[in-house]
């Protein structure tokens, strides 16, 4: 009962003033329609009251030239001797003063004559003028009426005396016909008045259901226009929702068929077009394995259940990380992890659908995948030891500290990196240099793994080098390759801590310091010999690496840094872009194994100076010219007006290679570059001479005492026994 | 009034650590079962309110259990308590009648935490 009326109570809400007008309008039609009802009565025995009063007139007229017939008869002799037909208009007499006394009678009230079919109040009596005509002809009518009923009982053979009814009747009968005539008209004119008041009614109550009903039509348009732009605003607002979300958004179904509205988001998201009112189940099909299909099901059916809890089954999820095959707009066929999730939509206890979301989590998933490679690697020190073992201590250890300095100034500028901006563009090419400087000491040192992820970290920086604008999203993967290293680095630093230990233990003897500079040299020598080879096997060419000069152990720790990086990189340029496949070199008259030439001297004025010479093709300008335009760096105005000397140089400048592709060792236009920038932080120069077809020779000239010019340098410089 | 806890799994070293975990939670461990014959047998005698159920185990597996313990008392909360190494079969414990799902390793406020979840007033958590 209290709930029908509390639905009775929030049905109403908000057309009650609708249903207060309709229910106002229905009174309003009502009543006029009742005062029509009681007024057409009394109107109905207005008629019946004039008819009657119209006869008494013809009766007082009758009942006179009656009268006056039967006494003409008996003056004349006329009167039939057996009084028969004298007798019958006595009668005649009789009865029209018998019928005036029946429409007196009902006038008075009381009585009903036998041609009414109802009762009707009539009248004279609800009229004072009325009623007081009425009372005028009913006194003149009782002697008349007293007279004519005296004879009523006449006897056969006597004639009917109406002298004593001519008597009363001629004097008065004028003025009965004239009273009755009066009534008469009083009646009409009471009529005519009630007749033009039930019109007026009429009008009043039609007019005010009209003004009524054109408020009912206002307000119902009012609220239908209200309701209506609530609606519409909803729906912009689901509609603005579903356009922006970069989430696909849907709901549904117990019967798996998705709502009719979903983002827009979705299609891109899944690769497929996904329509409304779809079943969701057929768009599944193709994207994942019939298993998980069957799974997915079963899930579904067991979300709607409202009896499962919905937090512990959500690890059940078959579609939490799935992996598919999606087209991109541009046609191509790429691999996607999306993750598809369901929530409950309740009404009440009730499970009616559920809210289905689906997000691109690839990049999360491929960053997950590439932290565990990194991981795995770290592991993987079994192998490393190896070749840590087989490397030079003090080679490696300046590699570790250099890669240690890298890194740190690496994560230093990312830690410093503007939220909205990222990092500059020129602090992007310094990480690049750093990164590509490592990785030829790695390479050299034949540490494969670290190698590999300097090469990927290269990669991660080329893609973010490319963006124009650089969140901290962007630098997030940078990020997670620094740390790799990090660990990789640390590794390395472990195994070289537990070697130390198991060296303690069966107390090796430390190698004696060698005194033959060529003997000396010979770490480093056989490092760069092994590095060429190793890069010529992989460019199928080959190459005789020459060393004459100083020993370079006995440099400063950043003297023989540089060198190295330097000689490693003039060896990568070399053997990549100089020398010429042993054919080429065959038919320009050349020995088949490229010359590459390195000479250290210490130039007795404070200085040494590295030289480096390779018989390959040299530098040819023109490709430089190309590679300049290519990059983007020279328009071709430009580059036209450069003159080889000025191309030659462009081999030192960031971002320019003459490698049309990528891989480990070149292309990325990197290495020269951080070549200069090294000595010039050493204060150091760089002269570069070349004749295409013929050769190249770099010439370094570096001081032995040098300002730390940058704050990461902060070993002691130690001058050259 | 501590809650009746029964433990059906055929590790030693899980029912120990879900004994241990949850006795520290006002909940009584009133029995417990390496297989789902001695659970049914078990049930019957000590009533429990809740069920920790594995799903592998030797001599009647935990669906089967689960349907045999539904039988006696269709109001039994079962929690699920398994290794994710097949989501269907999970799915399918839960559709036998267990509210909850906890995968194995767990830890152990993962456990407290599902089980209030399983034993909190709303249906829907």
């Amino acid at each position: 009962m209290e709930g029908a009326y509390a639905m009775l109570k929030l049905g109403l809400g908000k057309y009650r003033s609708i249903v207060v007008l309709i229910t106002l309008f229905l009174v309003f039609d009502v009543g006029v329609l009742g005062m029509t009802f009681v007024i057409s009565r009394q109107l109905t025995a207005d008629a019946i009251s004039i008819n009657l009063a119209g006869q008494h007139r013809y009766l007082v007229q009758k009942l006179a030239k009656t009268a006056l017939l039967i006494d003409q008869d008996a003056t004349q002799g006329t009167f039939d001797s057996s009084g028969r037909s004298s007798l019958n208009e006595v009668k005649d007499l009789i009865a029209t003063a018998d019928r005036f006394n029946a429409i007196i009678n009902t006038f008075d009230g009381g009585a009903k004559l036998p041609d009414m079919t109802e009762e009707l109040a009539l009248t004279p009596s609800q009229d004072e003028q009325a009623a007081a005509m009425f009372a005028l002809v009913k006194d003149l009518w009782a002697p008349i009426n007293s007279e004519v009923q005296s004879l009523n009982q006449p006897k056969d053979g006597h004639r009917p005396d109406v002298g004593p009814l001519l008597q009363v009747l001629i004097p008065s009968n004028l003025n009965l016909l004239a009273s009755s005539h009066l009534l008469t008209s009083r009646l009409e004119a009471l009529s005519a008045a009630k007749a033009a008041r039930l019109r007026g009614g009429q009008m009043a109550g039609m007019a005010a259901a009209l003004i009524n009903f054109a408020f009912i039509l206002y307000s119902f348009l009012g609220q239908l226009r209200k309701s209506d732009q609530a609606v519409e605003r909803a729906q912009r607002e689901t509609e603005d929702i579903l356009r922006t979300t970069q989430e696909g958004l849907f709901l549904l179904d117990p019967d798996f068929r998705m709502g009719s509205q979903t983002s827009h988001a979705l299609s891109r998201i899944i690769g497929v077009e996904a329509k409304g009112g779809e079943n969701f189940l057929d768009l599944l099909k193709p994207l994942v394995t019939p298993k998980t299909y069957d799974t997915t099901k079963e899930y579904i059916e067991l979300l709607l259940r409202h009896d499962v809890k919905e937090k512990l089954v959500a690890s059940l999820n078959p579609l939490d990380c799935i992996e598919i095959s999606a087209v991109r707009p541009s046609g191509a066929v790429e691999s996607r992890f999306l993750q598809i999730r369901f929530n409950r939509v309740l009404q009440g206890n009730k499970v009616t659908h559920l809210l289905v979301t689906v997000n691109d989590i690839t990049r999360r998933v491929k960053l997950e995948r590439e932290l565990k490679d990194s991981e795995r690697r770290v592991q993987d020190q079994m192998g490393m030891m190896v070749n840590i073992l087989q490397a030079d201590p003090r080679q490696l250890q300046d590699f570790l500290r250099a890669a240690s300095d890298g890194l740190n100034q690496i994560n230093e500028d990312l830690r410093t990196a503007s939220p909205t901006t990222g990092v500059s563009t020129p602090r992007v090419d310094a990480m690049m240099r750093i990164a590509h400087r490592l990785k030829g000491d790695a390479a050299a040192l034949q540490l494969e793994a670290v190698s590999q992820s300097l090469h990927a970290f290269e990669n991660v920086l080329q893609e973010l080098r490319v963006l124009t604008r650089r969140s901290s999203e962007d630098l997030l993967p940078v990020a997670v390759r620094v740390k790799g290293l990090y660990a990789e680095i640390a590794a390395i630093q472990d195994v070289i801590a537990r070697i130390g230990q198991v060296r303690g233990v069966v107390s090796v003897e430390p190698p004696k310091p060698p005194h033959d500079p060529e003997v000396a040299a010979l770490a480093f020598v056989r490092q760069w010999r092994s590095f060429a080879q190793q890069l010529a096997q992989r460019h199928e060419k080959a190459v005789e690496l020459s060393y004459q000069g100083i020993d370079v152990e006995q440099l400063s720790p950043q003297l023989r840094d540089a060198v190295n990086t330097a000689v490693n990189q003039f060896i990568r340029n070399a053997v990549v872009h100089g020398v010429e496949k042993p054919a080429d070199r065959k038919m320009r008259g050349k020995s088949e194994a490229g010359r590459l030439s390195v000479y250290v001297s210490d130039q007795g004025d404070g200085t040494i100076e590295l030289s480096f010479r390779d018989d390959g093709r040299g530098i040819n300008p023109e490709k430089i010219r190309a590679a300049a335009i290519r990059s983007g760096r020279l328009s071709p105005e430009a580059a036209k007006a450069f003159d080889a000397r000025q191309l030659t140089l462009m081999i030192f400048e960031p971002g320019l290679s003459t490698r049309e592709h990528v891989d480990e060792d070149a292309g990325r236009g990197v290495g020269l570059d951080a070549v200069k920038d090294l000595i010039t932080r050493l204060g150091g120069r760089i002269r570069i001479g070349t004749t295409s077809g013929e050769y190249c020779h770099f010439r370094v000239q570096l001081p032995v005492k040098v300002e730390p010019r940058d704050d990461h340098i902060d070993a002691p410089i130690k001058e050259v026994a | 009034m501590a809650l009746k806890l029964m433990i059906v799994d055929d590790s030693n070293i899980i029912r120990s650590k879900i004994t241990r975990t949850l006795t520290q939670h006002d909940m009584q461990v009133v029995a417990t079962a390496s297989n789902g014959e001695d659970a049914v047998k078990l049930f019957g005698a000590h009533k429990p309110d809740v069920v920790t159920m594995d799903l592998t185990m030797p001599r009647m597996d935990g669906l089967e259990c689960i349907r045999a313990l539904r039988k006696i008392d269709p109001s039994i909360s079962i929690l699920v308590v398994s290794a994710l190494a097949d989501k269907a079969t999970a799915i399918q414990a839960l559709k036998e009648g267990a509210q909850g799902f906890l995968c194995k390793p767990f830890s152990e406020t993962d456990l407290t935490e599902a089980m209030e979840e399983l034993l909190g007033e709303d249906a829907h958590g």
